[in-house]
């Protein structure tokens, strides 16, 4: 794939790294579906306008540049004039803006359908819009597929994953493994199998891979977790804090990394002190290291029962959903252990029942 | 017709003649409650009821009633003040859907009078208001009610009604009567300032200048508990932090308050007899009066009614001044002959002859023609000086470059306003936190006391539109809560020198966060400071989340002021000052005199959607799906 189509789409996968934490919520997705299933699914969703797509508006700079040429721009950063720039700049950071942003590519991708480098490059922005921001699988792996994906997941590797994630999403696992065979290996690769259940090839995938930032050893350390096998996720959480960070410049991602890797391992280790039979009466509060800052959540305890998880404070910018599902599964399952995250919000479910350990581990025994 | 309403003095009947029978009210009395509340008519002895009022003092024997409503009232004035205008009992109900009310509730619940009640009863605040504007004001049908009563009660909002006189009342009594060093004699040139004052004020206001506030009744006494108690009442229940910090108007409002009340040692109710303004529209007003105080041939000069007459109303042959008598009926009550009687004007049946002992006054003597004709000239005079004063010490409203306040949601456009608001205070009174606060100089004299958004202090609530609806005049539109969440009363402006994330300092969303709370969802981010690689792609993390104001839905209700002047100036000392500041002026707000904010950003949406250019062939499915995948 050109470079000059991955400018176009670095700049609608800010918030790529979150297709990294994905994990299927309690309802499993079910190894049903024959590929027919499958593609029928995926014609339908993808043929139809979301419900949302009539009543919004586009809405974008009059200044902007709607040619949106396939050349690195020329003459500096200027959201107000690139496309790329105007999604990375004010689209990402603003979930108001995601809908209209999505609506606006699809005109874009309409605008420029005969030209056939951008039309694969709006494509892409599409799919990876629908599946980082509104968690639409169906509609994601439509534009995935539209843009060649399937027919080439060597060359469209990093997108081939997720595209496999939509299958499995989608409730057709074994659609997903099949063309997860035909992935290369990436540490991405090595997360969603690790979220699929595969944890020893998750591992293994993950080792080859090692990097210097620590991703290889979190999504080794994620796929052990979240067998239960907390023994093991320590040892590799271990190994990224273990990573050398140079006082000048640190790499921005391998410290984020490791504050990951610290409060997973603070909370596996308070797990065993965390039993809610133990804890005196009272509220609880405590905070662990979310997706943007810390999640600060107040556990309320009473006659040995964990009453209410309630978030105090956060600065997550989506997966909203983790605020509620994750809180609820605690308490239904009075127990941090075990507790699946939320689909596709990995790091804030995380920093929930992180949090939460943490509280509970220690309140007054 | 008689209107007596008070306790006529008990003496035991000559021989042989039959006691006066007791009215019909005191006959059902009498069948009610136990006899021995009664005075015994036949020896004269009193009973339970007046051994009280005598204790309590002599004006409530001879006038219960009278202190009763004027108890009521000021009991009344201060609940409404204190209570009714307190936001803090209103609290917020848990998961809302859709916009918080609960400061509006708050208020309309406990609103079972008009929290405004005794401001739009003094009819000096609506009538100045009116000639100052040259319009219509609503409490101007309230200001014609009380008129007329007091055609039938004359001068009754000042024996019975102002809570200024009933607390003037107590501080004579309390304090006042404690130190009579300073006391003047029965005449002098002070005797009419009144009028006068009143002239100058409606001069000015006829110029468009509205500085009856300074003076009027009400509004004096509603500042004055605004500017002193209420800061004890915010100090104790919610803590001395809570207080906003004074400003030389504040003292200068405080100073005339306790000028007011300290006339009092000159002589008791000096202030209501000699100075009062509105008290003077009641004086004038008397002069249509249906009823008086009439004194009949019974009268045996004992000056008894002389020496208690609160009013100065009884002339030396106890006839009636009648433009200063408030038909308080003290004398009628201390009258031992009971001769004094509260009847109709044109009743003339047994009157006593005028001028009986001699008075020595005259209709209008040379000096008394002297006096007039200073007053009225210093009248005119006083009137056009403020006039000309406000013009040159003024907020200067045709140089788009002068400094702009921001107004309380709803204000008419500021020409209007400053001819519109009275400077009660009421506003700020009802205002959750004290984001409304009076100005002092920063608009000249012609700001004095309007209020003005302090949003580094505080911002505007969602939840609330109480200023609106306690606003007398209309200068402050009374406002629904939905209109108010729509209606712009300035801009926020993002300073990107020192914003924080903008000046690529640290990371920070304040506004942001505090914006979404409030339900405006007026900031945005952006990024800032990304910086690319050799290959010219961004660096992800790299820049800061900034924020932006949408000029479209800020409301400049300042809650982003207050939070990033709370925390990054106060608390943390990032910042001297707030990196976002709210700011008045043309474009930047609404001020309509009529018509519905909601419209107005129903049109600009209308605007903005027809403006924005939509490719025709996209025009059917929005450009969803490119034909070839059709």
């Amino acid at each position: 794939m050109s470079r000059m189509i991955m400018v176009g789409l670095m700049a609608v996968s800010m918030l790529s790294t979150a297709y990294g934490q994905a994990k299927p919520s309690s309802t499993k997705p079910g190894a049903k579906g024959t590929r027919a299933e499958l593609d029928a699914l995926v014609d339908r969703l993808g043929k139809t306008q979301p419900d949302w797509y009539k009543s919004t508006q586009v809405n974008y700079p009059t200044t902007l540049d709607l040619t949106w040429p396939m050349q690195a721009p020329q003459g500096g950063w200027n959201n107000q004039k690139n496309v790329g720039q105007f999604y990375w700049d004010v689209v990402n950071p603003n979930p108001g803006r995601w809908k209209e942003g999505v609506k606006l590519m699809h005109q874009l991708l309409t605008m420029h359908k005969d030209d056939p480098e951008k039309r694969e490059r709006n494509m892409l922005a599409l799919a990876r819009m629908y599946h980082n921001l509104l968690e639409d699988y169906g509609r994601s792996a439509f534009w995935f597929r539209a843009a060649g994906v399937e027919k080439d997941p060597v060359e469209y590797a990093s997108s081939a994953v997720i595209l496999a994630e939509c299958y499995w999403r989608l409730g057709f696992e074994a659609e997903a493994r099949k063309l997860l065979e035909k992935v290369p290996s990436s540490v991405s690769h090595a997360k969603l199998l690790g979220d699929m259940g595969d944890t020893e090839a998750a591992i293994k995938m993950a080792m080859a891979e090692e990097d210097s930032q620590g991703y290889a050893f979190l999504a080794a350390g994620d796929a052990c977790r979240h067998a239960g096998r907390y023994d093991e996720a320590l040892k590799y959480y271990q190994k990224i804090i273990a990573i050398p960070v140079p006082a000048q410049n640190p790499p921005g991602r391998l410290v984020k990394n490791r504050g990951r890797a610290e409060a997973n391992v603070a909370a596996i280790k308070s797990f065993e002190l965390s039993d809610p039979a133990k804890v005196r009466d009272g509220t609880y509060k405590s905070s662990s290291q979310g997706y943007e800052a810390p999640v600060e959540v107040a556990v309320t305890v009473r006659s040995g029962k964990i009453e209410s998880v309630k978030i105090v404070q956060h600065r997550e910018k989506q997966f909203y959903s983790a605020m509620t599902d994750t809180p609820a599964k605690i308490i239904s399952k009075q127990s941090v252990k075990g507790v699946d995250t939320t689909s596709n919000a990995t790091i804030t479910s995380e920093a929930i029942i992180n949090a939460t350990a943490k509280a509970l581990a220690a309140a007054p025994k | 017709m008689r209107v007596d309403f008070f306790l006529p003095f008990l003496r035991k009947p000559k021989k042989g003649t039959e006691p006066a029978p007791p009215g019909r009210l005191a006959r059902m009395a009498r069948r009610i409650l136990p006899s021995s509340w009664f005075a015994d008519l036949q020896t004269g002895k009193p009973g339970l009821i007046r051994k009280t009022l005598k204790r309590i003092g002599p004006t409530w024997l001879s006038a219960p009633e009278r202190r009763l409503v004027q108890s009521v009232c000021f009991i009344g004035y201060l609940v409404l003040f204190f209570y009714v205008c307190w936001p803090y009992s209103a609290r917020p109900v848990p998961d809302v859907e859709g916009w918080p009310s609960h400061y509006t509730d708050e208020l309309a619940r406990k609103e079972l009078v008009h929290a405004e009640f005794f401001l739009v009863i003094d009819p000096l605040v609506s009538l100045s208001t009116a000639l100052a504007s040259h319009s219509w004001v609503w409490s101007l049908s309230c200001a014609a009610t009380i008129l007329m009563v007091c055609i039938f009660i004359p001068r009754g909002f000042c024996g019975y009604l102002c809570p200024l006189g009933t607390l003037i009342d107590l501080f004579d009594w309390w304090i006042g009567s404690r130190f009579t060093r300073l006391r003047v004699g029965d005449d002098g040139w002070w005797v009419h300032i009144k009028y006068y004052l009143l002239l100058a004020t409606g001069v000015a206001a006829l110029c468009g200048v509205l500085i009856s506030g300074f003076v009027a009744a009400i509004p004096v006494i509603t500042r004055g508990l605004l500017l002193t108690l209420s800061p004890l009442q915010t100090g104790m229940e919610r803590g001395w932090h809570q207080v906003p910090p004074f400003s030389a108007g504040h003292w200068i409002s405080i100073t005339l308050f306790g000028l007011v009340l300290g006339l009092g040692f000159l002589k008791p109710r000096f202030w209501c007899r000699y100075v009062c303004p509105s008290g003077a529209v009641f004086s004038l007003g008397n002069l249509f009066r249906v009823t008086e105080r009439k004194v009949e041939q019974s009268c045996i000069n004992c000056n008894k009614c002389v020496e208690i007459c609160p009013f100065d109303a009884i002339k030396p042959d106890f006839t009636t001044r009648t433009t200063d008598c408030t038909l308080c009926q003290t004398c009628g009550g201390v009258c031992p002959t009971q001769a004094i009687k509260f009847v109709d004007r044109w009743d003339l049946v047994q009157l006593k002859t005028f001028n009986d002992p001699a008075t020595h006054e005259t209709a209008l003597g040379r000096r008394g023609f002297l006096s007039a004709g200073i007053g009225l000239a210093t009248g005119v005079a006083g009137g056009l000086g403020i006039t000309s004063a406000t013009t040159i010490s003024g907020a200067d409203l045709d140089n788009p470059n002068a400094w702009r306040p921001i107004r309380p949601p709803g204000s008419v456009p500021e020409q209007e306003f400053l001819q519109m608001c009275i400077r009660c205070g009421e506003c700020f009174k009802a205002c959750p936190n004290d984001v409304l606060q009076p100005l002092s100089f920063q608009q000249g004299l012609e700001g004095l006391w309007t209020p003005n958004v302090v949003a580094n202090w505080a911002g505007c609530e969602s939840s609330c539109n109480a200023c609106t609806q306690v606003c007398p005049t209309g200068a402050i539109r009374a406002i629904p809560l939905a209109e108010k969440k729509v209606c712009r009363i300035g801009l926020a402006e993002i300073n990107l020198q020192t914003c924080l994330p903008h000046a690529g300092r640290e990371a920070c969303q304040l506004c942001v966060d505090e914006c979404h709370h409030a339900g405006y969802h007026a900031i945005e981010f952006t990024r800032v400071g990304t910086e690319v690689d050799a290959e010219g792609m961004p660096i992800e993390d790299s820049g800061f989340l900034a924020p932006v104001v949408l000029a479209d839905k800020c409301v400049g209700c300042g809650l982003c002021q207050t939070r990033c002047y709370g925390i990054n100036v106060a608390d943390k000392h990032l910042l001297k000052e707030s990196a976002v500041v709210i700011f008045a002026g043309d474009g930047k707000e609404d001020r309509l005199l009529t018509g519905s904010y909601q419209e107005l950003r129903d049109d600009e949406l209308k605007k903005r959607q027809s403006a924005k250019p939509v490719s025709p062939e996209m025009e059917d499915d929005g450009g969803y799906l490119p034909d070839f995948l059709k």
